[in-house]
């Protein structure tokens, strides 16, 4: 896929201005580093059909080497075709780069996958992520409309993310806090697990636009008004409660009543059990549903912005406004990595939280 | 001491427990046995108040339980289960020590006591402390499920068919060692199960239930000998002078006086024999290697002929085996003697048949004068392994057998 990202789609765009729309420019304007990301992407697709005991390696090596390369073949195909153009012109990613990102990461994803070691994972992880730093730092990625879309909002920018973070993390932190008891209350009584878990589901399926306009009248009712942050991180706690609340559920259902009964006939409290039996035990899927709620208000704090909550989403309402493409991306990249981030957080938070006694392989 | 007094749990139009009323004394155990339904579990749980009963007192050591906090109580009686119930998230070292936490222990106290208790059933501390639930076999963690009911040292112990979800001989080895660790400790024991063998080899008191009444509560002899009622004598079985043998170990009719060498076949001539089946070949530890038949001697067999070579685990006994087990090793291998050894495999000594033939008679069971075909013909009863079925129904003939192993 990254190959015939590379070899079919426009790789890059050349405009004449930030809005114009683009020329298309094939992969081998980038010159040289367009010809080896090429010849990466060609090796990723050749390690898929390895022997099973070389495969992982060879994915993980190719689809990390494939991302590094994309990203140092863009800075040259910008530097190169803004060569001697007038410094309005714009030199955007194209669809072709966009694919071959895509099938990099994928590459590499299965690659990790098929590894299945830590260590080996990891180190081609810092690996990667210092070559990125360095092509970010001395190549020419700065040329393209994304990174001068990013020098011209660089202080706002920060800020933006900054709210957005914050944002997030009320409406996640406040979904835990409501979450999370809801989720034992549900264990513990048939009419909060039926009526609580219905409503939350219920909740879950309203449309975040809708979900907006709806708190107008609960939140007038207690004399808020709808816009700023306040309703956008009620909205967020409210979408970040499904997860939370029935991954809590489902985790404590699922403890072995012996183990419960062995607790019991121990002599541990009602609370005794909860904390120190129950709750470790249902852990793995109480920070599962922690992850998907993070990654999901992350996603939908972008929408906020609509009523003046800030964050990410006012780029990407301001691209689409000015018809920017790239000042829309300036908000859509960051609020991926964001929640990519989030996403590996949690799944640390799990290692780190949860005991090898429970984990799948964590005595290897 | 622990008093059941006309103890009754209704659950709406069902009687699970129907006046039950016993007493048992300090230091005893008491095993609760019948079939699925009876009640038995529900009168156990309701000593540590897992489920209150509707009527009645139960009373231990003077004191009324409804009396006591429930989780107060708990914490001072030992607690087993069939499925063990180990935390999988805690070590087995953590497990073992819940009882010394919920009880405001310091580490300092607690940390030996676990170690202590690993060694006591068995399992090497070293080796064992640190690991997970899910890495013990099924054996394993019903050992550290029983380290774990005694670490604070209660003076009385529930257990709920404990050695139910393991296979026959870890069964048996765990029996053998809950018999052992009980000789030493020396506790108040409540036991349920529903293996009418594994009440008589462990019961100091046997109380026989059936739809929620106590049909009868006295010691296992008693039971078999006199049981009080059609079901009971239907329920303990027909073969009661098996049954008996199942009561009495090895050690209590072995002779330490064999005939040994360390020289293998080399060592052992007709004259060396004297009146002996066997002279016991061994390495230099002691541990059982084989042994010359000296009949075959007789015969003018060389001793390297009448030499066999034998695995100890499955050609010997050890001290704790019932004699019951012994009995079947021996109609298994077809002799009349079969060596004892420790859990090492080191030579002790030997049991023979007619050791156990004194025993029987002893009780009032005839063993040795009874026609060979009812003791092998032993109706294929509830409660019989089948494998100790299968050897005494192969009808073996004790002094022309060969050695299979």
């Amino acid at each position: 896929m990254a190959l015939a990202g590379c070899l079919l789609l426009p790789f890059v765009e050349f405009r004449p201005n930030r809005i114009a729309s683009g020329v298309p420019e094939g992969f081998a304007v980038a010159g040289l580093s367009g010809w080896l990301l090429v010849a990466a992407a060609a090796l990723a697709l050749i390690s898929a059909f390895l022997p099973a005991r070389s495969r992982g390696p060879a994915l993980l090596g190719t689809g990390a080497a494939t991302a590094i390369l994309l990203l140092s073949a863009l800075g040259s195909a910008a530097e190169r075709l803004q060569e001697g153009a007038p410094v309005i012109a714009r030199v955007s990613i194209g669809s072709g780069a966009w694919l071959a990102a895509i099938g990099a990461i994928t590459v590499w994803f299965a690659g990790s996958r098929a590894t299945g070691s830590v260590r080996v994972n990891r180190a081609v992880s810092v690996i990667a992520l210092l070559a990125g730093l360095a092509v970010m730092l001395w190549g020419s990625v700065g040329e393209l409309s994304l990174a001068k879309e990013y020098a011209v909002q660089s202080r706002r920018f920060w800020m933006l993310v900054r709210q957005h973070l914050v944002l997030s993390g009320a409406g996640l932190g406040a979904g835990m806090l409501i979450g999370v008891p809801l989720g034992v209350l549900a264990s513990r009584s048939r009419v909060v697990r039926d009526f609580g878990l219905g409503v939350v589901s219920v909740i879950q399926t309203i449309p975040s636009m809708a979900m907006l306009g709806l708190l107008i009248a609960p939140l007038a009712a207690l004399g808020l008004t709808a816009i700023g942050t306040t309703p956008a991180v009620i909205a967020l706690a409210l979408y970040a409660l499904l997860p939370i609340m029935r991954n809590t559920f489902v985790g404590l259902a699922g403890v072995d009543p012996a183990t419960i009964d062995a607790g019991r006939g121990m002599g541990m409290g009602r609370l005794q059990l909860l904390f120190r039996v129950e709750v470790p035990l249902a852990l793995p899927l109480v920070i599962e549903g922690v992850r998907a709620a993070a990654v999901l208000v992350i996603g939908i704090a972008a929408v906020t912005a609509f009523i003046g909550a800030g964050g990410l989403g006012i780029l990407v309402f301001q691209g689409w406004g000015q018809q920017a493409d790239d000042l829309t991306l300036l908000g859509a990249v960051p609020m991926v990595v964001l929640a990519v981030f989030a996403d590996a957080a949690m799944r640390m938070l799990r290692r780190l939280a949860v005991s090898p006694g429970i984990e799948e392989g964590g005595l290897s | 001491m622990i008093a059941l007094e006309d103890v009754t749990k209704r659950y709406d139009s069902l009687t699970a427990v129907d006046g039950v009323s016993f007493e048992v004394p300090s230091g005893e155990v008491c095993v609760l046995i019948g079939p699925s339904g009876c009640g038995k579990t529900t009168t156990l749980r309701m000593i540590n108040r897992l489920i209150e009963p509707t009527s009645g007192r139960i009373v231990i050591d003077g004191r009324d339980v409804m009396g006591i906090r429930p989780e107060e109580l708990r914490r001072h009686i030992g607690y087993v289960i069939q499925s063990v119930g180990l935390f999988p998230h805690l070590t087995v070292a953590e497990n073992v020590a819940t009882v010394p936490k919920l009880l405001g222990w310091e580490r300092s106290r607690y940390s030996p006591r676990v170690l202590e208790l690993l060694e006591i059933v068995g399992l090497d501390a070293d080796e064992y402390a640190k690991k997970y639930p899910r890495q013990l076999s099924g054996g394993q963690a019903q050992r550290v499920g029983v380290a774990r009911a005694l670490a604070a040292d209660p003076p009385l112990l529930l257990m709920d068919e404990p050695f139910g979800a393991v296979d026959p001989l870890t069964r048996e080895r765990l029996q053998a060692e809950f018999a052992r660790i009980q000789r030493e400790l020396g506790k108040t024991v409540v036991f349920v199960t529903h293996d009418v063998d594994e009440a008589i080899r462990l019961a100091d008191r046997i109380a026989l239930m059936r739809d929620g009444r106590l049909e009868q509560y006295d010691t296992p002899e008693a039971l078999l000998d006199h049981p009080a009622s059609k079901f009971v004598h239907d329920f303990m079985g027909a073969d009661r002078a098996l049954k008996r043998l199942g009561r009495a170990r090895v050690a209590d009719v072995m002779t330490s006086d064999v005939l040994s060498t360390t020289d293998g076949t080399g060592g052992v001539s007709r004259e060396s024999c004297k009146e002996a089946r066997f002279f016991y070949l061994t390495d230099d530890e002691g541990t059982l290697e084989g042994w010359v038949d000296c009949h075959v001697l007789d015969a003018g067999t060389s001793p390297e002929e009448a030499g066999t070579l034998v695995d100890w685990r499955e050609a010997a006994v050890q001290p704790d085996t019932t004699l019951k087990e012994a009995l079947s090793r021996m109609l298994g291998l077809g002799f009349r003697n079969v060596a004892v050894v420790d859990e090492r495999g080191r030579l002790l000594g030997e049991v023979s048949l007619s050791a156990i033939e004194r025993t029987m008679a002893e009780g009032d069971a005839h063993i040795a004068n009874l026609p060979e075909g009812e003791i092998l013909g032993v109706p294929p009863e509830e409660g019989v392994p089948p494998e100790a079925r299968a050897q005494l129904d192969e009808g073996v003939q004790p002094e022309e057998g060969e050695v299979t192993t």
